[in-house]
């Protein structure tokens, strides 16, 4: 199959799951739409479908029309810093085929210790918030390299075990709030204020980028995007990375250290998580109040798996989950839809995208057209000559 | 110490060993049977979710515990058959079904009950516990010799009903895997598919088969869950079961009384977090217990295969040489 028929395919494979998606979501937002007849509740659907498809970036208002609002996307971009991380952290892990799935527990871990360092560590502005943030990043990558090592020593599974590290880092992280670090003076559990030299600060000092905290956390995230695409397609160990996860009996037979290279994916998808969980806490709040998973991890997934375990891609699929937060977000507000339909709709983009053979007889198809142009070509010319 | 032993020595804490164990040996159960049949179904916590809300959601509209349960078995394999369909025939990386459902299960079921029932706890959380009433559970059940004896009918009379089928089930689950065309063709399939397709076996069918009965037995253990273990499905109320479900059944070394000491262990953990809490000590730290004695066990038992297989090996090598 020649490249450009390859990346129609892949677009007009996408689209359709994402019409998929967007058509179970219809159903669904139909059946839950308010409405006493039936002509009520499509409008009810018109308007919750609009909110969440457009109202993203324009807002809908019966004196001003359509307008474009800034401060959502600006919203939508400070939402895909974190994602975006663990979006590469599992990208690393899965292109070795190991299902990791730390990267929840890893993003809440990574931000504590982070928000720690902020709070006890004295430094001086800017080394501080870089300090903490890889801080952070460390001690997740230290983390993993229990998962890590359990599986290429003794072989256990790295899912099982990622799993009930997430819980573990969960309850202890909240044992260790509420019994020594709360600030006793406040309400709500949560920690002492950072201190101000550890804040990552806005992007562009204008209200619209600093009220939706679109930090520069966001520049970090597309580096590490680019640094990431370099590691995993331009080094040598990004090369055995992936080639253990396409077969791992021939990476060995040809001599790779096998077991080095998985800790070493595992230990970098570590580090990528809590990175993320340390910008995303520096660049957006001033005290630590994380009591539970944030659910960043499993988004970074869906991304992952929708980007390909591309690197390169994932900034577009984060985007796109950030969108679709954002949208069901806009849609709980004004049409009174629950936001918790997202989980749905990005259930079935993530099992169409993840489906290999979901349109296989068009592939087919494509695959038999090109065949046939090759043959022709080749027979024209040897007519020619 | 020795007083906190004392509170361990009552029928109470045994009894509640059991009743924490249930639903992870049906979760257990359904893991060993797809993994009998050789693949891995990591979506039994999604699937269980599902159950759970289908179960308590019915009893409550139906008026009756006995159609909440047939709801929540139903949606579990109904489930289950459409991962099937995603796994087998449009050839999605299994354990990637897996994450999808338990992606689903946590949000998704919160937007089912919210929808359905049109309640709104707050303005973020719902849950159906107003709606189930004592009636409305599955019945607990008194064995009328056994809770005659001092201790032990303390320990094993009146349970629930689904408590007492889970050990069934570890039994009959036994005798189908080894004494049953079925069971034989689910290893097969396991084993290798390719021997048991030239025989006539349709492999399709029997990992149909077997996801089906994964997504029964999670239905169980839903339903137990939400209707038996608390009044009421609330949002992540799973926590876990399914993947330590998981471990058990590598723990038990993938047989049905294996898993289920497995799963008796991790009720123990649980059951000895919760007495700890009860004494004092934080519910923060008694609840990581048993996620933490999971990997625990996963390396002991890791542990104990390989030196085992080591010992094979050498004495392989011994006979080896001995014939020479």
């Amino acid at each position: 199959m020649t490249r450009k028929r390859q990346l129609r395919f892949t677009i007009i494979r996408s689209l359709v799951a994402i019409l998929i998606a967007l058509l179970v979501a219809t159903i669904l937002i139909f059946i839950s739409a308010s409405g006493a007849t039936f002509q009520a509740k499509l409008e009810a659907t018109r308007e919750a479908l609009k909110q969440m498809l457009a109202g993203p970036v324009f807002r809908f208002s019966k004196k001003n029309g359509i307008a474009f609002e800034a401060k959502r996307l600006a919203d939508i971009f400070a939402a895909m810093i974190p994602t975006v991380f663990t979006g590469l952290s599992v990208c690393v892990m899965f292109s070795a085929n190991q299902f990791n799935l730390g990267a929840e527990g890893g993003i809440l871990l990574g931000a504590f210790v982070s928000a720690m360092a902020a709070i006890y560590l004295p430094l001086p502005a800017g080394l501080h918030a870089v300090v903490a943030v890889l801080l952070g990043g460390l001690a997740v990558a230290l983390v993993m390299l229990l998962p890590a090592l359990l599986k290429t020593k003794l072989d256990v599974s790295e899912m099982v075990c990622s799993l009930m590290l997430n819980y573990i880092i969960m309850y202890i992280i909240k044992f260790v709030m509420n019994t020594y670090l709360a600030d006793k003076t406040r309400g709500s559990i949560q920690s002492f204020p950072f201190r101000e030299s550890a804040a990552i600060p806005p992007l562009v000092d204008n209200p619209v980028f600093s009220g939706a905290k679109l930090s520069w956390g966001f520049a970090v995230a597309l580096i590490a995007v680019v640094l990431c695409g370099l590691f995993m397609y331009r080094s040598r160990w990004g090369y055995a990375i992936r080639m253990i996860g396409i077969n791992q009996d021939f990476a060995k037979y040809s001599g790779m250290k096998v077991g080095a290279v998985i800790v070493l994916s595992q230990l970098l998808g570590g580090f990528l998580a809590g990175a993320g969980g340390g910008i995303e806490m520096l660049g957006r709040y001033d005290t630590f109040t994380w009591t539970a998973l944030p659910g960043y991890g499993w988004t970074g997934i869906t991304i992952a798996i929708l980007a390909g375990n591309n690197p390169y891609m994932v900034p577009l699929a984060a985007f796109f989950m950030a969108y679709l937060s954002k949208g069901c977000d806009l849609m709980a507000t004004y049409a009174k839809v629950p936001a918790q339909l997202i989980s749905i709709v990005q259930g079935v983009i993530f099992l169409f995208f993840a489906a290999e053979q979901f349109l296989s007889g068009y592939r087919q198809k494509l695959v038999v057209k090109s065949a046939q142009e090759e043959i022709a070509l080749a027979q024209a010319r040897k007519e020619g000559a | 110490m020795l007083n906190f032993l004392k509170i361990l020595a009552t029928p109470e804490f045994f009894f509640s060993i059991l009743r924490i164990s249930a639903p992870i040996i049906f979760a257990t159960l359904a893991a060993i049977v797809v993994e009998k049949a050789g693949f891995a179904n990591i979506g039994l916590e999604g699937l269980m979710m599902f159950s759970a809300l289908a179960g308590s959601l019915v009893s409550y509209y139906a008026g009756s515990w006995v159609w909440g349960l047939l709801a929540a078995l139903a949606t579990g394999v109904v489930m289950s058959l459409v991962m099937g369909f995603f796994a087998f025939r449009l050839k999605t990386d299994i354990i990637l079904v897996g994450i999808a459902v338990n992606m689903m299960g946590s949000g998704g079921t919160l937007f089912l009950c919210k929808v359905i029932t049109n309640l709104t706890l707050g303005n973020a959380m719902a849950s159906t516990t107003g709606l189930i009433t004592r009636s409305l559970c599955i019945p607990d059940i008194a064995i009328p010799i056994i809770n005659k004896i001092p201790f032990l009918g303390g320990v094993l009379s009146g349970h629930n009903l689904l408590t007492y089928l889970s050990f069934i089930f570890v039994a009959l689950t036994s005798v189908m895997l080894y004494k049953t065309s079925l069971g034989l063709n689910i290893r097969s399939v396991g084993e290798n598919p390719n021997a048991a397709a030239s025989v006539g076996v349709s492999v399709l069918r029997i990992k149909y088969i077997a996801i089906a009965f994964s997504g029964l037995m999670s239905g169980f253990g839903g339903a137990f869950m939400s209707m038996a273990y608390a009044q009421g499905w609330s949002l992540d109320m799973v926590s876990g079961r399914g993947f330590i479900a998981l471990a058990a059944q590598a723990m038990g070394g993938g047989e049905c009384l294996g898993g289920m000491l497995s799963a008796l262990v991790f009720g123990f953990a649980q059951a000895l977090g919760i007495k700890f809490s009860a004494v004092g000590l934080d519910s923060n730290l008694a609840s990581p217990i048993p996620y933490a004695v999971t990997i625990i066990g996963l390396v002991v038992f890791a542990l104990v295969r390989a030196s085992r297989a080591k010992k094979r090996h050498s004495a392989a090598a011994l006979g080896k040489g001995a014939r020479k």
